[in-house]
């Protein structure tokens, strides 16, 4: 072993806690969704937490302390690397555990510990930051492309405004007709709204965060506050829940001082918006749809019943559940960075997500996340069963016109 | 001679052990830079949640009712029968000890009946190829202590005093020959090997309960005006 550092190194003392308080019993392996669809229980939670102990007790433990930091097993390394990147930190474990250990925040921190050592991140992900840096987003997509393809012409985007409107990466340049429904709900609210201009808007962190790559992040974050305190922003709204997650939980402490403006999901908006009646639905659309809960949107910041309230409010729309949902919902597989490169899981997973849909007999099934949106249309493509896929400020824009 | 010094042995790798733990968290609570937090209130009705939570188990509650049986059986048992030994340490039993010694012999038959339900939930749910190694050895350590135990007890009575005097002479650093008895020499190498190999969430768990109760609280208040 080269890297002589204490395993611990990016762990705050809460997490070592934690690691310590696992009882192995297994039981979040249930519920964990990966293990679904791959049956491996070497990349289980309560494994790598086992490993994780090992290598804490080769920097850390009582031998290390009197001769030194031991070896650790490079093989070992390596096979818990994967299983850490293999994860799509969906938090379901944590949900299930009966200690209550917060593993939709530990293993994005045992990523960073691995990153710092070299060992990760994997695949595709070492290139996200030259890519952020280039072009303001992980996918290297040209910055001036960034609203152009669906920001429709009737959509007036205010200079200054108190409300902006951030799209997200994930959205405009895979998910579009999400953050397409997104503008047209908005400006059907009537409420002035801004944006920040498409080279501005950059990446909002979270694609670096869940990697372990934290180098560029306070930059970004200076960079995006600074961007909304300059036009008067005092809400800031998105619809990605990865990015409202960043933002309302470590964008604080990333800035280094409370945000001057609230975040808030863009269901939160539009169910203020009803209540206030700035937007009505004029027609009903008489179908059954079922919602999916986005893991970081629900366990992540317990925006649970907005959503459904949002869906509510469409006449002769039947809301039906997925067995798991809201705390307890099961990841589509396109979490934690890790469908581009554990593709494979990641289809099976938004198949599973599919079956359930169909088998609970839906016409629809209503998403709110774009990583889930892109990775669940892709799970469709070639697949036997087949329902119509559709994010739900898409379906709200829809009846609105 | 040999199970005084294997009993000091066994208390001073315990409280270093302990003690390396304790440093590990204190060297990271030195380099981590917490950073804002909502600070959900604590209230009356969250501490005593919090305590009903420790108490009850009621995360295993919600996620495995039927593992939760057993698991609160045993846990509350151990609990009983630890409280039923401090009359060895004691000179002098306060009253709770005292109260403790009925309720702590019952606890003796439930907790092997326990642990042995625990397996048998575990084998019939197929959960058991996700445990470890070292947590199934715990557990048969657990089970092992009961049945010596429960055997001086009831069958093969050992000299209480002789007990007593072991006990108080290793607290008091005055030490006392154990008592001659084969099952009460086992029952003692049991119990320091599980002191030696006591899992760290016995004393870790109920601080993460305590912090997932406040995440809860929080998590509403991530998004959501108070």
């Amino acid at each position: 072993m080269t890297d002589k550092r204490s395993f611990g190194e990016e762990l705050s003392p809460r997490q070592l806690i934690e690691i310590d308080a696992c009882t192995q019993c297994g039981e979040c392996l249930k519920h964990c969704p990966v293990q679904m669809v791959t049956g491996n229980p070497a990349i289980a939670p309560p494994e790598k937490i086992r490993l994780f102990r090992e290598f804490l007790r080769a920097t850390d433990g009582i031998k290390a302390r009197l001769l030194g930091p031991q070896a650790v097993d490079p093989k070992l390394l390596e096979d818990f690397t994967k299983a850490v990147y293999e994860c799509t930190t969906c938090g379901a474990c944590g949900e299930s555990c009966p200690v209550g250990i917060f593993t939709q925040r530990l293993w994005p921190t045992l990523r960073k510990e691995l990153v710092r050592r070299g060992l990760g991140p994997l695949g595709p992900q070492p290139k996200m930051p030259g890519a952020i840096e280039r072009t303001g987003n992980p996918y290297d997509k040209p910055a001036a492309e960034r609203y152009s393809p669906w920001l429709p012409e009737q959509v007036h985007v205010a200079e200054r405004a108190e409300i902006a409107y951030y799209a997200g990466c994930t959205g405009a340049y895979e998910s579009m007709p999400m953050v397409r429904g997104d503008v047209l709900v908005l400006h059907a609210t009537g409420i002035p709204f801004t944006m920040l201009p498409p080279e501005e808007e950059v990446c909002c962190g979270f694609p670096l965060f869940i990697t372990g790559q934290h180098e560029l992040l306070a930059g970004l974050v200076k960079r995006l506050v600074e961007g909304y305190q300059a036009r008067g922003v005092k809400t800031l709204v998105c619809s990605c829940p990865c990015c409202v997650n960043i933002m309302s939980r470590d964008w604080p402490a990333l800035y280094g001082k409370e945000l001057p403006f609230k975040i808030r999901h863009i269901t939160q908006f539009v169910v203020d918006a009803f209540n206030q009646g700035k937007l009505r639905v004029p027609r009903a659309l008489h179908e059954r749809v079922i919602y999916h809960d986005p893991c970081y949107l629900s366990r992540g910041v317990g925006v649970i019943e907005e959503p459904r309230e949002t869906l509510r409010r469409i006449p002769g729309l039947t809301v039906l559940e997925f067995d798991c949902h809201g705390l307890n919902s099961r990841c589509c597989g396109s979490g934690g960075a890790a469908r581009k490169v554990f593709h494979e899981n990641a289809i099976a997973m938004g198949r599973l997500t599919i079956d359930e849909a169909v088998a609970k007999g839906a016409d629809r099934l209503i998403l709110s996340c774009p990583a889930c949106y892109a990775k669940v249309n892709e799970a469709m493509q070639g697949y036997e069963k087949q329902i119509r896929i559709t994010d739900i400020m898409e379906l709200l824009a829809s009846t609105l016109q | 001679m040999i199970a005084i010094v294997a009993t000091y042995a066994v208390i001073a790798a315990f409280y270093l052990r302990l003690g390396l733990h304790a440093l590990r968290w204190l060297q990271a609570a030195v380099r981590f830079k917490a950073g804002p937090s909502s600070g959900a209130a604590t209230t009356v009705r969250a501490a005593a949640d919090t305590a009903l939570d420790i108490m009850m188990l009621r995360r295993l509650l919600i996620v495995n009712p039927a593992l939760w049986v057993g698991e609160w059986v045993f846990h509350a048992s151990l609990f009983l029968i630890v409280l039923r030994h401090l009359r060895y340490f004691l000179e002098v039993a306060p009253f709770w000890v005292r109260w403790s010694q009925t309720p702590g012999w019952i606890a003796g038959f439930l907790l092997p009946a326990a642990l042995l339900y625990i397996f048998a939930v575990r084998l019939l749910s197929g959960q058991e190829k996700f445990s470890s190694r070292a947590n199934l050895l715990m557990l048969l350590n657990v089970l092992a202590i009961g049945a010596t135990g429960l055997l001086m007890s009831t069958r093969y009575r050992v000299d209480l005093v002789a007990v007593k005097l072991f006990a108080l002479g290793i607290v008091t650093l005055n030490p006392s020959p154990p008592p001659q008895n084969a099952i009460f020499m086992v029952h003692l190498a049991l119990v320091l090997a599980l002191i030696l190999y006591i899992p760290g969430h016995v004393f870790t768990a109920p601080l993460v309960m305590l912090d997932a109760r406040r995440r809860d609280r929080e998590r509403q208040e991530v998004m959501h005006d108070r």
